[in-house]
């Protein structure tokens, strides 16, 4: 939780910030900041934020943000304003129109932990971003491109015009999936990318192997090197899409680290329940519900009285 | 031993209950009324989904809601003109590297975190006066140093300080 810290305080954490930035800061100078932040924990509640915002400063490249940011805000409270009396769409649609007529188009999406994201394109194809997802989307004249650079995405393709004989391709670290005409998801994990197949089928072009074609109802699991897993899937593995886990006969820690991609705190469980069956239908956009449905359908405890973690252990 | 139970349907409490209700009555309402302001069915749906997550991870709703449409509605507006900042914040960013050279364009990754870190700053420095803005920006996403900023406005050093530091105070109330 936020905690309110004194306006003269921060001021004091803007000072240091510029006293640092100055860049000739004495050793004197260096211990009397010390002593400030360990003044109180509002102090460093203070430097904290400070060492945050900072942070934040540092990911921008020199010569983008200003120039981004000037230009921005005006514009938003302008449109914001316009959006209010409906008029809204005219200046975003004649640049998305122009820009889609030359055949390019870009665009960038992110989801938070626990959020979900649906994103249509200028082609018809529909892209749903699970939780802590990120994509690259990429239109030029001969390619229609979606970079996959986190997390997990849901996509069908559409065929809206017939004239556009691009391909759609999604690419991640391992490799490149192109679409032949299809409703597909993609999730990029730590050494390997997993394709499912729900409709028509979808071609995998692994980083350094032969490509292989998979149709409806199959999944791979691909790294650089090529498939290293097939298995079956069907429309239940896709009902993130609309925030639902369905889990049949599963073991309890596998469950959890399903749910665990949707929370920003850490679910750990006491290898004493880890291999229990689970079976049922939970809801992704409030876990905090769906840990509460389990600990009723199974003799558990759920203890989230340590920070930033819940303890799942028998009841 | 057997641990399969019934789904969660079967346990219901007075909030999911009420915002079952809200749903089936309003959503179709909801996604009606975004697609009005928004022109686009797509965003619309998508723009009536969050609204409706908003509303259960805010713990927005009261027992019985007395004017569920403006609630909503409500929601959805902040909702839509955050859909608009993004953008105009994605366009801003393409429109500022559009001329860097080919290895100064940031790799998509770094975009992306790059764009959230705009996001955020765009807000926490919405409110301030146009001046202020600027010369935080310039101080802090460009670095340059104070007396430059003094020099290149034609203020005193203090004003200028004393802008930056009115933004850095603004942020910083903001965690």
């Amino acid at each position: 939780m936020a905690e309110t810290v004194d306006n003269g305080i921060l001021a004091e954490a803007a000072d240091w910030i510029l006293l640092f930035q100055s860049g000739h800061v004495s050793e004197q100078q260096r211990e009397a900041f010390e002593r400030w932040r360990a003044t109180s924990p509002a102090h460093a509640e203070a430097w904290q934020r400070a060492e945050t915002l900072l942070t934040t400063f540092d990911r921008i490249p020199k010569g983008v943000g200003s120039q981004a940011l000037q230009g921005t805000s005006r514009v938003s409270r302008r449109r914001a304003l316009r959006s209010l009396v409906t008029l809204v769409v005219a200046a975003p649609t004649v640049w998305y129109v122009s820009s889609q007529l030359r055949g390019r188009w870009e665009e960038t999406a992110v989801t938070a932990r626990g959020q979900r994201r649906t994103m249509q394109l200028p082609d018809g194809t529909t892209v749903v971003l699970n939780t802590d997802s990120a994509i690259d989307v990429r239109f030029t004249p001969d390619k229609k491109e979606i970079t996959l650079a986190r997390g997990e995405i849901l996509v069908t393709s559409g065929h809206d015009d017939r004239s556009d004989d691009r391909p759609l391709l999604v690419r991640t670290a391992h490799g490149s999936l192109r679409a032949l005409g299809t409703r597909f998801s993609v999730r990029l994990m730590a050494d390997a990318t997993r394709s499912a197949v729900f409709e028509h089928a979808v071609e995998v072009v692994p980083v350094a192997a032969g490509a292989r074609v998979l149709s409806d109802g199959q999944q791979a699991t691909f790294t650089a090197r090529g498939i290293v897993s097939m298995a079956t899937v069907d429309d239940n593995d896709a009902l993130w899409e609309r925030g639902m886990l369905l889990l049949k006969n599963v073991r309890l820690a596998d469950a959890l680290a399903e749910l665990g991609r949707y929370r920003t705190d850490v679910l750990r469980c006491d290898p004493a329940v880890a291999d229990l069956r689970v079976s049922g239908a939970l809801s992704l956009d409030d876990t905090d519900r769906a840990l509460r449905v389990l600990g009723q359908m199974l003799p558990l405890r759920i203890d989230s009285s340590r920070p930033n973690e819940i303890f799942i252990s028998p009841r | 031993m057997n641990y399969t139970a019934a789904p969660p349907m079967s346990q219901s409490t007075a909030e999911t209950a009420t915002l079952q209700v809200l749903y089936s009555d309003h959503h179709r309402w909801l996604v009606g009324w975004l697609r009005k302001k928004v022109g686009c069915s797509h965003l619309a749906a998508d723009l009536a989904q969050d609204t409706f997550i908003r509303l259960i991870t805010s713990r927005l709703v009261p027992a019985t809601p007395s004017a569920p449409r403006k609630l909503l509605s409500r929601i959805a507006r902040g909702l839509m003109i955050d859909h608009w900042r993004r953008r105009d914040v994605e366009q801003a960013y393409l429109a500022a590297i559009a001329h860097l050279s080919q290895a100064e364009v940031p790799s998509p990754e770094d975009r992306l975190l790059i764009i959230e870190s705009l996001m955020r700053i765009e807000a926490l420095i919405r409110d301030l006066p146009e001046m202020t803005r600027r010369v935080f920006l310039l101080s802090q996403l460009e670095g340059v140093p104070l007396n430059q900023i003094a020099q290149t406005t034609g203020m005193p050093l203090i004003t200028v300080r004393r802008h930056i530091q009115r933004a850095l105070i603004a942020c910083l109330a903001v965690s």
